[in-house]
């Protein structure tokens, strides 16, 4: 069965039809992984017992699988009488999992920033709150940008998980499209190249991005 | 030197150890309002841990620490208005990167004196002429020399209108070229009727204006003495030695 280009560029309208939903799944996650990552992050920084638990909870997250976070708030939170929608937990999902990855990245870029900043910050007496607002993640965000943006493509290509919830994002349609006519070389290959397409942009932003922030007042 | 008001620093029988490390032992030191001092001492001798003891950045197992008419660790309010009082320069300068220098030195007076930005600018440029460098203003810190940093330090610190200035060896991190532009900032301060705690090992800085200097070893404070007979080679041999070998470098 060689490669049928023709149907190959009929299934391109119905696959990128699903476009917008691998994007607003993608981007509504980043956000709640960039979220309760930080979160995540700045509560373990209390440390004691608090500290110790979210610590737990960063590894537990980071040493289970996403297929199996997905399947747990589908199938298992139903039977204590949460229902949620499956888009809904495909996003809660994918942010959960992320968090977890996300919280290390903003470990390593808080610690990245010399010491001496957040004692200059406490020596002009700005509140903790004023502190990491003004001066710690302005240049903690220049520090994780270019990993924030490796984990950003890495939620975008993990969206299609979200297929065993039939969330209906782009891989879903393609696999549906190969379902009915037993064709699965084309649809795969034009999903496969949208997502490449869509990680190249998003890489090449992130990069400049990167760029631009480094170029503020560093020299 | 008379007081005739409350000393603006009042230490007494302060402790620290790091571990079984004492790094401050039994050390009692008051400052009178508008004094310098400068405190010197080989490294590891507990200079800087004292006086980041002052501002609160540094705590301590024992003893007492009285800072403008407040002891610091009673009330966290009181503290933090004492705290308020005193600014801070740093041997790295500490500057926040991301920020202008005139943003470096408004943010405080935004966030923590409540000034509206124009009045914030207004204060800051005022004190960035002070130190001399006003024309750097809409420039980031990575632009300037280590010299030009620690003027803006200076200025950041002044900006909050401080009682009382501390420097933690200011002139350590500098190629010795723009020591000087620093020394001369730190200078007319002291002249200004600035009260100021400097560590450092500038001498011929403490022979110029400083009031009393205090020579610290070991956790110690070995030796203090007014800067004419400090220098006058009067002292604890220790610190003669210390001296003799700072001088001759």
């Amino acid at each position: 069965m060689g490669f049928d280009l023709a149907f190959a560029l009929s299934s391109v309208p119905t696959i990128l039809g699903a476009i917008g939903m691998t994007l607003s799944v993608a981007l509504v996650s980043c956000i709640g992984a960039a979220a309760i990552g930080f979160l995540f992050d700045v509560v373990r920084r209390v440390g004691g017992f608090v500290g110790l638990t979210i610590s737990f909870v960063i590894d537990f997250i980071r040493s289970t699988p996403l297929l199996a976070w997905l399947y747990f708030l589908y199938f298992v939170l139903p039977f204590y009488g949460i229902r949620l929608g499956s888009l809904t937990v495909g996003v809660m999902g994918l942010s959960l999992y992320y968090s977890g990855y996300l919280a290390e990245v903003f470990k390593a870029g808080i610690d990245a920033i010399p010491k001496g900043q957040s004692e200059a910050a406490r020596a002009l007496s700005l509140s903790r709150r004023d502190a990491v607002i003004y001066v710690i993640a302005p240049q903690m965000l220049r520090n994780i940008a270019a990993p924030l943006g490796n984990y950003f493509v890495s939620i975008l290509k993990a969206t299609p998980y979200l297929a065993v919830l039939a969330v209906p994002e782009m891989l879903g349609r393609a696999f549906d499209i190969a379902s009915e006519t037993y064709r699965y070389t084309e649809p795969l290959v034009v999903a496969g190249l949208i997502f490449l397409a869509l990680a190249l942009v998003i890489s090449h932003g992130v990069k400049r991005l990167e760029r631009r922030l480094l170029a503020v007042g560093a020299r | 030197m008379s007081q005739q008001s409350e000393p603006i620093v009042d230490i007494q029988g302060l402790n620290k150890w790091y571990g079984a490390l004492h790094v401050l032992n039994d050390v009692d030191l008051t400052v009178a309002s508008g004094a310098c001092v400068v405190v010197c001492g080989p490294s590891g001798s507990g200079k800087s841990t004292l006086i980041r003891c002052v501002n609160g950045l540094g705590s301590y197992q024992k003893g007492t620490l009285r800072l403008a008419g407040t002891t610091l660790g009673v009330n966290a309010r009181e503290t933090a208005a004492a705290r308020r009082q005193t600014g801070m320069v740093f041997q790295s300068f500490n500057l926040f990167p991301h920020l202008t220098v005139l943003s470096n030195c408004t943010l405080a007076l935004q966030r923590v004196a409540g000034r509206s930005r124009a009045e914030a600018e207004h204060i800051a440029m005022s004190h960035l002429e002070k130190v001399r460098i006003p024309e750097k203003a809409k420039s980031y810190p990575g632009q300037l020399s280590g010299g030009q940093q620690q003027r803006v330090a200076i200025a950041r610190a002044l900006c909050l209108n401080p009682r009382l200035m501390l420097f933690d060896e200011p002139t350590s991190a500098l190629d010795p070229e723009m020591i000087k532009e620093v020394l001369d900032v730190m200078v007319a301060l002291a002249r200004d009727g600035m009260t100021m705690i400097c560590v450092t090992h500038e001498m011929g800085f403490a022979r110029e204006v400083a009031d009393q200097v205090v020579f610290m070893d070991g956790g110690c404070i070995l030796d203090r003495a007014p800067a004419r007979d400090f220098f006058g080679g009067s002292g604890h041999p220790r610190s003669r030695h210390f001296l003799n070998t700072v001088l001759k470098h």
